[in-house]
């Protein structure tokens, strides 16, 4: 195994390590602090992976945001009693998680391998259009920006109605609630 | 793990030096995330994401509620509404200008006006973003301080929520 990884795993098994404990943990509190570290991990492995923009969202969305939501959240609610420290297993959930993480699993074996040469989008047409097109045709330097600004703006700008037309629905709802 | 203060604001030296010394630095770079987007990794949502985390840092340290009131929530109402706005106008331009959707050398700069075409765009994506972000903070942290008048005094510490 390489040094990449062999870091690699160490971040993931990291990540694994966070949601597992996310579960079992029975305190919210807790819960929400696992969820950040996984969220953290994740975060690690998108860099690893060459994904600095999927990285940064993760960090910034899962790791930071999301958190501090959950944490305002969690104010406002009761937390279980009780000194228990982990969550009573449900064994029959522990079956309908397992036969989906082996049917999820049993696919891993057919992704082409990480940086592969052959695989389906080192070698698509378009892949080659972007990478020799995307400076010369936008004057920027980032193809990923430019894929998402330019090339496919449209569907960016779909994206965008979604995320002002959810935060104006739930920001509605909320203060809707505040007047009842 | 205390549980006894959740949902109110509690003062804290150490948290607000840490703020004071480190928001600033946040925000800027979010906004470098912004502007940056074009030349490297990055763009208007993890930029925004970033602005909304400092304006949550700041909240945090000095409460919610007197965040709320220093940063007048007609901004953000402004950021969405004016961040979708822009997108659509550079877009929209375009077709008058007898191109295709957000074809940004339809206003005859070639690439560069591509680039800032694109760079205007990826801010509008981070006011969105970052504006609906701190909207949701706000609107969520919004009931616990109806309970606590003032919001930044120091509250009792006594007693679990009911």
């Amino acid at each position: 195994m390489t040094t990449e990884g062999l870091v690699l795993a160490v971040v993931l098994t990291f990540g694994a390590a966070g949601s597992l404990a996310a579960i079992l943990l029975r305190d919210v509190l807790n819960a929400i602090v696992a969820f950040a570290a996984f969220s953290f991990g994740i975060a690690a492995a998108w860099v690893l992976l060459a994904a600095p923009d999927v990285a940064l969202t993760e960090a910034a969305v899962g790791a930071g945001i999301t958190t501090v939501f959950f944490l305002v959240t969690i104010a406002k609610t009761v937390r279980p009693g009780g000194d228990r420290l982990l969550e009573r297993i449900e064994w029959r959930s522990v079956a309908v998680v397992a036969i989906l993480v082996g049917a999820l699993l049993s696919t891993v074996g057919s992704l082409p391998a990480v940086g592969a040469a052959d695989s389906a989008v080192a070698t698509s047409p378009v892949t080659e259009y972007y990478l020799g097109n995307a400076y010369t045709e936008t004057g920027v330097e980032n193809a990923v920006t430019a894929v998402l600004a330019a090339y496919r703006g449209f569907d960016t700008f779909g994206e965008a109605t979604v995320v002002i037309s959810a935060g104006v629905a739930v920001l509605l709802v909320l203060r809707q609630e505040a007047y009842v | 793990m205390s549980g006894s203060d959740g949902g109110v604001y509690v003062e804290s030296t150490i948290i607000m030096t840490t703020v004071r010394a480190v928001a600033p630095f946040v925000f800027t770079f979010g906004l470098f995330v912004m502007f940056h987007g074009a030349e490297s990794a990055g763009g208007g949502f993890q930029g925004g994401a970033l602005v909304a985390a400092a304006v949550l840092l700041l909240a945090f340290a000095f409460g919610i509620e007197s965040t709320r009131a220093w940063l007048a929530s007609a901004l953000v109402r402004t950021a969405i509404a004016g961040g979708g706005a822009a997108f659509a106008i550079i877009g929209l331009a375009t077709v008058a200008l007898d191109g295709a959707f957000l074809e940004y050398v339809a206003y005859g700069y070639g690439s560069t006006g591509t680039k800032y075409g694109i760079e205007l765009v990826e801010l509008g994506i981070g006011a969105v973003v970052s504006g609906v972000l701190v909207g949701l903070f706000f609107s969520l942290a919004g009931g616990d301080f109806e309970l606590a008048p003032g919001g930044d005094t120091d509250a009792e510490t006594g007693g679990e929520e009911p």
